[in-house]
C-alpha cells in the first residue's frame, strides 16, 4: 500500500513541472540580506528562507549583500526585475531612516512591494546603576535639570539608536550628548562601564546586561510593551505619549511585482507567524514573530518615514 | 582552583565526544588549509561554513569555527616561511626572517619552531582563558577610549620602529593607510567621505580586498616579472625536527611571545596581528645582534608565532565574558552563537558552562591536533606548494577572488583588490613596505573614533589622555620608543643594521 502510493506521488511529481509552468515558483527564489552573514537580519533571514523552502516547495537562497548600513542590498532588490524571484529581507533602517538621512536611488514607498514585517524587536532604554536615575521620569527630570551633562551611547549617526534618542529628546524638550561607538553591542558595553551614562539598545544586546545586573534597564521604545520583560514600561506610557520606535525586519518585492506572488507570500507569512518553531526561533535572537498585511505595512512606512523625516528637518540632518 | 579543574574536567567530556573531536579535526584541518593558501583568510572561510553550523549544537559550532581560527595560525606560517607570502595577516613578520632562513636551506627549523612555538602558546593561552578569563576580562573592561587611542598610538609607533628601510617611507605608510582607513561613513555624523558618490565604498574599504591585493596580488606581479623560479622553495626540508641548540635559541622568544599575545589578544583591538608585529619588535630589541633579523634569526619566528596564536585563544575572553567582539573574526564567532540562541555576554560562563569549558578544552585537544597536523605532515602542506607555480599563481587568483567576493558577494572588492595589487607592486619598486600601510588602514579608524568620542566625553579636553593611568602608560612607552628610534647614534645603527640587507 505505501508502496503503491510512494508509486503514484512519484508520478505525480514527474508530471507536475508541465502543470506549473505557470506557477509562481519554478524556479529558485533569492532572499537578498543587506547585512552581514552572522548578523541579526542574517538570522531573521534564514529562519524566514527555512519556513519559505518547505511552504513553497522551491530552494530559497539567501544571499548576503551587506554595506552602507543596508543601502547595497535594498537598493539592489529594489532594482531587481519583479518576479517574486528576489526578495528582500530589509530593516526599518535602510527603508525608513536611510532614504531621508542619506541619498539613496531608491523610494521607501515607491520603489518596493511590501510583503509583511515578520520580527519586530524593541530598543530597551538602559542606564549605568551608579546614576541616580531610576525611572524614565528621573531621567528626564535629571536631563532637563542637568542640561548637556548626561552621554548617551549609539551605534553610530546614521543608526536607529541615535534617531530613537532623538526623537526622544525633541519630545521631552531634553538635551543630551551624543556619543557614537562601531556598533550597538560597544555602545552598550560602555554604558556597562560606565564609560557612557545611557543608551537605547536592542532587546537583544540589552537582555544580557541586564540579567547581569550591570545595567539598570527604565523602559522599552515600542507602543507596546515586551514580552521579554514584561515588567518595564513603554517610554509611551511614562513620559513621552505616542513615542514608538522598533525595529524590525521584513520581506519586500520590488515594485511590481504581481500580486498574486505578493498574497501568496504574504499567506505563507501570514502561517509562518502561527510556527511555534519559528515563534520559538525568533524568540531565541530576542526578536518578536508578527505578521502583517502588505496594505498596513505600506501605510506603517510612510508613517515612519513622515515621522523621522519631520525629525530630521527639526535637528538639521536631512539630506 | 580545583574549582577551575574540575569544570575543565566537564569541558572535557563535553570536547571528547566523537562528533566534537570529529568537528575538531575538520576545523583544524579547513584552519590549516586555508592558512596555507594565500587569500582565503579564516574571516571569509567562517563566514563562508557560518551557514553549514546552523546544524550543528551550538557547542560543535563554535568548536569548529574556533578551530578554523586558530588553526589558520599555524598554517599561515607555512607560506610565510616557505615562499614568503603571508597566508595571514598575523603572519606578515614571520615572512620577513621566516622566509630568510628558508632560503638559507633551514626551512624545516623554521616551520618546526613555529609549530612548536604556536602549540605552546596555544596551550598556554587556553590555560590563562581558564583560569584568568573572567578577572582578565574584568580588567580589559576598565579600558576607555582613551586608553584605546593611546594603545592603538603604540600600535602605529611600533609599526614604524618594525618597518624595514626608511623611517620616512614608513611614516608615509603609515599615513597613505591611515588616509586610505578614513573612507567611508563618518560615525559621527553619518556623512560620507571620500567615497565618490560610490555606494560600495561607503563602508569603507573592504580589509579583506586591500589585504589581499597589496600582499597577495602584488607578490604574485612581482613574481611573475623575474624568472619563475624564484619563489619555489627548492632547498629540500631535510629534518622536521630542529637541532637542541635551535631549539635553545628560540627558548626566550617562544616564552616572551607567548606572554605578549596572551595580552594582546584579551585587549579589544589589539588581537593577533598586532600581537605579532610588536613580539617581533620587542625580540629585536632584546637580540645581542639586531642585524641578524631580516636575515634568518629564529626569534624572528618563534616570538611571533607564539605570540599570534596565544592572542588567537585569549580573544575569546572579552568575547565569551563580556560579549565584545575584538575583531572581524570575534564578531562572527558572535554571529554563529547569536544563530543558536546564545546571546554572548557575562552569563556565558554560568549559564552555558558547557559551551565555555568544551570551548577551552577543545582549544587543548584542537591545539594537540595542529601540532600533528602541522608538523610530521608539513610534507603534505608543502607539497600543496609544490605545484607549478604557473598553476599555483591562478589557483590562488581564483581562491582569492572566490574569497574576496564570498565576503560581501560584491564584484567591487575584486576589482578593489586587483587595484591595490598594482598599488602594491608600484610601492614595492619604490622600496615601500606594504606592512605599515596596513597598520595604518586597521588602526587608523579605531583610533579615529576612540579619539574623537575620548572629546566628545571629556568636552573637548585633551589632558584626557594623560590622567587615565592606563592610556599615561602606554603613552609613554609610545614616546620613548618614538625618541629611541629618532636618536641620531640610533638612527645611524638602524641604516646600518638595513642597508646590510640590500
Amino acid at each position: 500500500m505505501k508502496v503503491a502510493a510512494g508509486f503514484i506521488l512519484g508520478a505525480s511529481l514527474v508530471l507536475s513541472p508541465a502543470l506549473a509552468r505557470a506557477e509562481w515558483p519554478e524556479k529558485p527564489i533569492t532572499l537578498v540580506v543587506p547585512y552581514a552573514a552572522g548578523g541579526y537580519t542574517d538570522a531573521v533571514g534564514r529562519i524566514t528562507a527555512r519556513f519559505m523552502e518547505t511552504a513553497l516547495k522551491q530552494t530559497v537562497v539567501v544571499e548576503n549583500r551587506a554595506g552602507g548600513g543596508g543601502i547595497v542590498g535594498s537598493d539592489l532588490v529594489s532594482k531587481s526585475k519583479p518576479d517574486g524571484y528576489t526578495l528582500c529581507m530589509c530593516s526599518v533602517g535602510a527603508i525608513s531612516i536611510a532614504p531621508i538621512a542619506q541619498k539613496t536611488e531608491y523610494d521607501p514607498v515607491k520603489s518596493f512591494s511590501p510583503i509583511s514585517i515578520v520580527s519586530t524587536i524593541p530598543q530597551t532604554v538602559i542606564v549605568n546603576p551608579s546614576l541616580p536615575i531610576k525611572s524614565m521620569d528621573e531621567l528626564v527630570t535629571y536631563a532637563r535639570e542637568h542640561p548637556g551633562e548626561l552621554n548617551f551611547g549609539s551605534s553610530g549617526a546614521g543608526g536607529l539608536m541615535f534617531f530613537s534618542v532623538a526623537l526622544f529628546q525633541s519630545l521631552t524638550n531634553t538635551e543630551m550628548v551624543h556619543v557614537p561607538f562601531g556598533g550597538g553591542a560597544p555602545a552598550t558595553a560602555a554604558v556597562v562601564a560606565g564609560e557612557v551614562d545611557l543608551s537605547f539598545t536592542n532587546m537583544t544586546d540589552a537582555l544580557p546586561q541586564m540579567e547581569a545586573n550591570n545595567v539598570r534597564a527604565l523602559a522599552v521604545t515600542s507602543a507596546e510593551r515586551s514580552p521579554f520583560a514584561a515588567d518595564l514600561p513603554t517610554v509611551s506610557e511614562t513620559v513621552a505619549k505616542g513615542y514608538n520606535v522598533e525595529s524590525w525586519n521584513a520581506v519586500m518585492a520590488p515594485a511590481g511585482t504581481p500580486d498574486e506572488i505578493v498574497q501568496k507570500v504574504s499567506s505563507v507569512l501570514q502561517e509562518m507567524a502561527k510556527d511555534k518553531d519559528v515563534v520559538a526561533a525568533m524568540a531565541n535572537i530576542g526578536a518578536q514573530t508578527v505578521f502583517t498585511k502588505p496594505e498596513e505595512f505600506s501605510q506603517r512606512i510612510a508613517g515612519e518615514v513622515a515621522q523621522w523625516d519631520k525629525l530630521l528637518t527639526e535637528i538639521g540632518v536631512k539630506k | 582552583m580545583v574549582e577551575v579543574l574540575s569544570l575543565l574536567g566537564h569541558g572535557f567530556a563535553v570536547a571528547a565526544t566523537p562528533e566534537n573531536l570529529l568537528f575538531c579535526l575538520f576545523g583544524a584541518l579547513i584552519g590549516t588549509l586555508i592558512g596555507v593558501l594565500p587569500g582565503l583568510g579564516p574571516v571569509a572561510t567562517i563566514s563562508l561554513l557560518l551557514p553549514a553550523t546552523f546544524a550543528l549544537e551550538p557547542v560543535t559550532a563554535i568548536i569548529m569555527l574556533s578551530g578554523i581560527f586558530y588553526g589558520a595560525q599555524y598554517g599561515g606560517s607555512t607560506t610565510a616561511i616557505l615562499v614568503n607570502i603571508p597566508g595571514e595577516s598575523t603572519s606578515v613578520v614571520t615572512a620577513i626572517d621566516g622566509y630568510k632562513l628558508a632560503q638559507a636551506g633551514r626551512a624545516g627549523d623554521a616551520l618546526a619552531i613555529a609549530a612548536i612555538g604556536s602549540f605552546l602558546a596555544g596551550v598556554f593561552g587556553s590555560i590563562v582563558v581558564a583560569f584568568a578569563g573572567p578577572s582578565l576580562a574584568r580588567l580589559a573592561r576598565e579600558f576607555q577610549s582613551p586608553d584605546y587611542f593611546s594603545l592603538m598610538v603604540l600600535g602605529l609607533i611600533a609599526a614604524i620602529v618594525l618597518a624595514k628601510g626608511s623611517v620616512f617611507r614608513a611614516v608615509a605608510m603609515i599615513f597613505l593607510g591611515l588616509l586610505l582607513g578614513m573612507i567611508g561613513m563618518d560615525v559621527n555624523t553619518g556623512a560620507s567621505r571620500m567615497t565618490f558618490g560610490l555606494i560600495e565604498l561607503s563602508d569603507g574599504i573592504s580589509f579583506v580586498a586591500i589585504a589581499l591585493g597589496l600582499f597577495g596580488i602584488a607578490e604574485v606581479i612581482q613574481n611573475l616579472e623575474g624568472s619563475l623560479a624564484r619563489i619555489v622553495n627548492r632547498s629540500k626540508i631535510e629534518r622536521i625536527w630542529p637541532s637542541w641548540d635551535v631549539l635553545k635559541s628560540a627558548r626566550g622568544a617562544v616564552m616572551r611571545g607567548t606572554l605578549l599575545g596572551t595580552v594582546f589578544g584579551f585587549l579589544p583591538g589589539g588581537g593577533a596581528t598586532v600581537a605579532s608585529f610588536s613580539a617581533y619588535a620587542l625580540e629585536k630589541r632584546l637580540a645581542k645582534d639586531p642585524s641578524r633579523f631580516g636575515h634568518g634569526a629564529i626569534e624572528g619566528v618563534a616570538g611571533p608565532e607564539a605570540a599570534n596564536n596565544s592572542a588567537a585563544q585569549t580573544s575569546f575572553v572579552p568575547l565569551l565574558t563580556m560579549g565584545l567582539p575584538t575583531s572581524a573574526t570575534m564578531a562572527l564567532m558572535i554571529g554563529a552563537l547569536t544563530m543558536h540562541g546564545i546571546a554572548p555576554g557575562p552569563m556565558v560562563i554560568t549559564r552555558q558552562p558547557e559551551l565555555f569549558w568544551g570551548l577551552i578544552a577543545s582549544m587543548f585537544i584542537g591545539n594537540l591536533m595542529l601540532i600533528v597536523i602541522n608538523l610530521p605532515m608539513v610534507g603534505l602542506w608543502v607539497r600543496l606548494l609544490a605545484v607549478p607555480y604557473r598553476l599555483l599563481f591562478l589557483i590562488i587568483l581564483v581562491i582569492s577572488s572566490i574569497g574576496i567576493y564570498s565576503v560581501s558577494n560584491s564584484p567591487f572588492d575584486i576589482y578593489l583588490a586587483i587595484a591595490f595589487g598594482l598599488l602594491g607592486y608600484v610601492l614595492r619598486k619604490l622600496d615601500c613596505e606594504p606592512a605599515p600601510l596596513l597598520m595604518g588602514f586597521i588602526l587608523g579608524p579605531m583610533m579615529e573614533e576612540n579619539f574623537r568620542r575620548s572629546m566628545i566625553i571629556s568636552r573637548g579636553d585633551p589632558l584626557v589622555f594623560f590622567q587615565r593611568p592606563f592610556s599615561l602608560t602606554l603613552i609613554l612607552i609610545s614616546v620613548v620608543l618614538l625618541v629611541t628610534v629618532a636618536l641620531p647614534a640610533i638612527k645611524r645603527k638602524r641604516e646600518e643594521v638595513f642597508s646590510e640587507e640590500e
